[in-house]
């Protein structure tokens, strides 16, 4: 599948993103691990039976704008900016982590641009006892461990390595700046409150679309009380769960992902769901 | 050139099974309020003696949730200060801006210790450190705007009139009319510490604030620093007064070398291994992502890499020794540096009462005066 890398500038925010496949568009909202910033196997699979278009959020390697957003609802509207700019009146939104919640504002305030809805290990909510773990200031290693269940995937063996550096042989310095250019556009809107917002929840139930609710397994991030939250308030939702799988499905189990998704949407046509 | 004695406040009892950070999820279990009664009151008093001994003033500072410091509220001990001596400046480096809200907060509360004090305030101004934005829960990506605004915020209620509205960014306050003034016009000095961010000594540089160089790094990072704020003045058209430079380094004086090793060392490493660990948090966007990936370069000249005598004194990371060796080694680094406000750390880590005491009289006693003249003669003999 041949994809394409675009910059492109949306009410004066240069937005770098990826774009291939056919059929209806599919946007897809990364998370705090910018897993847009290139084309990427999930991508690749969703690209067989969708116009894939994942776009990488303000702030983040590659994009700017991160002055004009203040919190979640900037973020909203960017996206809502992003799908005129594209000229999609509606598209299948698929989020993961802190994309799923943005994806998750996006459907409850702006229904009828959303005709279905994936959310993938979302964050969002806040449930009394059922904390999201840390992300900010832990070593590399410690957030594998949080992120993956598999400690020998790939990226999963990158943090690993990156916490053991000697000081002479300290990750690449792109890297390193990729890395905390991440971390500062999510502490943007995340810090406080963590990874939520105190006012999506009631607003749930105004999510007209079909959604499914994605989750790991074995997700050590986001506990399964928030899948199950997110199943409770939203009026056509459902839970599946991904075998062997830590927090971010798109990238530890990227087949299994992209087939769950496709199914998925497979059965909630653009046209069906429209009107 | 000015002289001054710094306190940390440190809390000396962290058990020795415990290996976790000081900061920001240290058990506040391991605070034992009974203990506290004696070590709040025994650090007062090590502060109130340095006017007797001659110190140009004291400095305390303002740190939350940790065992490196214990003055969440820095204004509390100096107001105690600012009764309990007569003469000193007293120096708070400083208040954490951004935890002030309204900020105003600190342009009264400095003033009123500036009043009280007849006029000896040094008004330091802080972002505040790292950990500090985990325990305070502020957004740390609008640590350094935040702060600059508090800081236009705090002049302008000292030298506007009041009342007058201030409509800022992160701040908006109809009526700024903050009762006290301050004793000194048109306000207080104002310290700015730092720990080598560029825009920091440019700011300073710009404005004609003291610039105050934070310690627990290699000498060749206060050399660069100190370097950069000389060439940032210079291209604001003026040469710095050295007292425009500050230097704030651990020193510990004994009657030889050995002696003074042998006593201060495991104080060193308590504080160094015990006190430093977690100190370096930077919460995301807290400095700039280039600025993170310099000090994640720099790291290695980082004080807790020192796991002996010989790393200690390779990077000069505290000046330690006889009279003869603690005169020379900061003849030497004040001519190095170009500095004109001596901040020495007398007390560290766990250092008790009757070393502290003596490391005092002797610094005091044997190295300031020395210190003092010879820049003395240099400056009439430049001139």
């Amino acid at each position: 599948m041949s994809a394409s890398t675009e910059s492109i500038d949306v009410r004066g925010i240069s937005v770098t993103l990826q774009r291939g496949g056919r059929g209806e568009p599919l946007l897809y909202l990364h998370s705090a691990s910018a897993e847009a910033t290139t084309w990427n196997e999930a991508f690749e699979l969703l690209a067989a039976d969708y116009d894939v278009i994942a776009p990488v959020h303000p702030g983040f390697p590659g994009s700017g704008g991160l002055d004009r957003i203040h919190n979640v609802g900037d973020l909203v509207l960017h996206y809502v900016d992003l799908l005129n700019w594209l000229g999609i009146a509606r598209a299948h939104v698929v989020g993961s982590s802190l994309g799923g919640w943005i994806a998750a504002e996006l459907a409850s305030l702006y229904p009828e641009r959303v005709a279905s809805l994936v959310l993938a290990g979302a964050a969002g909510l806040w449930i009394d006892g059922a904390p999201i773990a840390e992300v900010f200031g832990i070593m590399p290693g410690q957030l594998a461990e949080r992120l993956f269940h598999d400690q020998q995937h790939p990226v999963a063996q990158m943090l690993h390595a990156a916490g053991e550096t000697a000081f002479d042989a300290a990750p690449p310095e792109e890297l390193l700046l990729a890395f905390h250019q991440s971390t500062e556009a999510t502490a943007r809107v995340a810090w406080n409150p963590y990874f939520h917002n105190p006012a999506l929840e009631r607003r749930l139930d105004r999510i007209a679309a079909p959604t499914l609710v994605l989750w790991g397994a074995e997700d050590r991030l986001i506990p399964r009380a928030h899948a199950e939250r997110y199943c409770e308030r939203i009026a056509d939702a459902g839970l599946r769960l991904i075998q062997r799988c830590g927090h971010l499905p798109v990238i530890e189990q990227p087949a299994a992902f992209a087939s769950e998704v496709v199914a998925f949407l497979g059965t909630h046509p653009l046209r069906a769901t429209s009107g | 050139m000015k002289f001054f004695f710094f306190h940390l406040m440190p809390w000396p009892y962290l058990p020795d099974d415990y290996s976790g950070p000081a900061w920001i999820t240290c058990p506040n279990s391991h605070y034992d309020p009974q203990k506290g009664t004696g070590v709040y009151n025994r650090y007062l008093d090590e502060l109130v003696s340095a006017e007797a001994l001659g110190f140009d003033g004291v400095v305390v500072n303002e740190h939350h949730a940790n065992a490196y410091g214990n003055m969440p509220s820095p204004n509390l001990i100096a107001s105690i200060l600012a009764r309990q001596t007569s003469r000193v400046k007293i120096a708070v480096v400083g208040n954490a801006l951004p935890l002030y809200n309204p900020p105003t907060r600190v342009a009264e509360e400095y003033a009123m210790i500036d009043v009280i004090s007849g006029g000896r305030l040094i008004a330091g101004m802080v972002v505040g450190g790292g950990p500090e934005y985990y325990s305070n829960g502020l957004n740390p990506t609008y640590a350094r705007e935040q702060f600059y605004e508090a800081l236009e915020l705090i002049t302008q209620a000292w030298t506007r009139p009041g009342p007058f509205e201030f409509h800022g960014r992160y701040y908006k306050l109809r009526y700024v009319n903050p009762w006290p003034r301050p004793l000194q016009q048109p306000h207080p000095p104002i310290w700015i510490p730092g720990a080598g961010s560029l825009e920091t000594m440019e700011f300073c540089a710009k404005r004609r604030f003291a610039y105050m160089g934070i310690p627990y790094f290699h000498r060749r990072v206060f050399q660069r620093n100190f370097d950069f704020l000389r060439e940032a003045c210079g291209k604001e058209g003026y040469t710095p007064d050295p007292e425009q430079l500050g230097w704030l380094t651990p020193v510990y004086v004994a009657d030889t070398d050995e002696q003074a090793w042998r006593e201060y060392e495991p104080h060193l490493n308590y504080f160094t291994h015990r006190l430093l660990e977690g100190i370096t948090a930077a919460p995301p966007g807290y400095t700039s992502a280039k600025s993170v990936v310099r000090m994640v370069q720099a790291r290695g000249d980082f004080m807790s890499n020192c796991k002996t005598r010989q790393d200690f004194e390779a990077g000069d990371f505290a000046i330690v020794g006889s009279v003869a060796t603690v005169r020379q080694k900061m003849v030497e680094l004040i001519e190095a540096y170009g500095v004109g406000n001596i901040l020495a750390l007398l007390q560290l880590g766990t250092l008790p009462a009757d070393l502290t005491r003596r490391n005092m009289e002797l610094y005091a006693r044997e190295v300031v005066p020395f210190l003092r003249e010879h820049f003395a003669a240099k400056k009439s003999a430049a001139a």
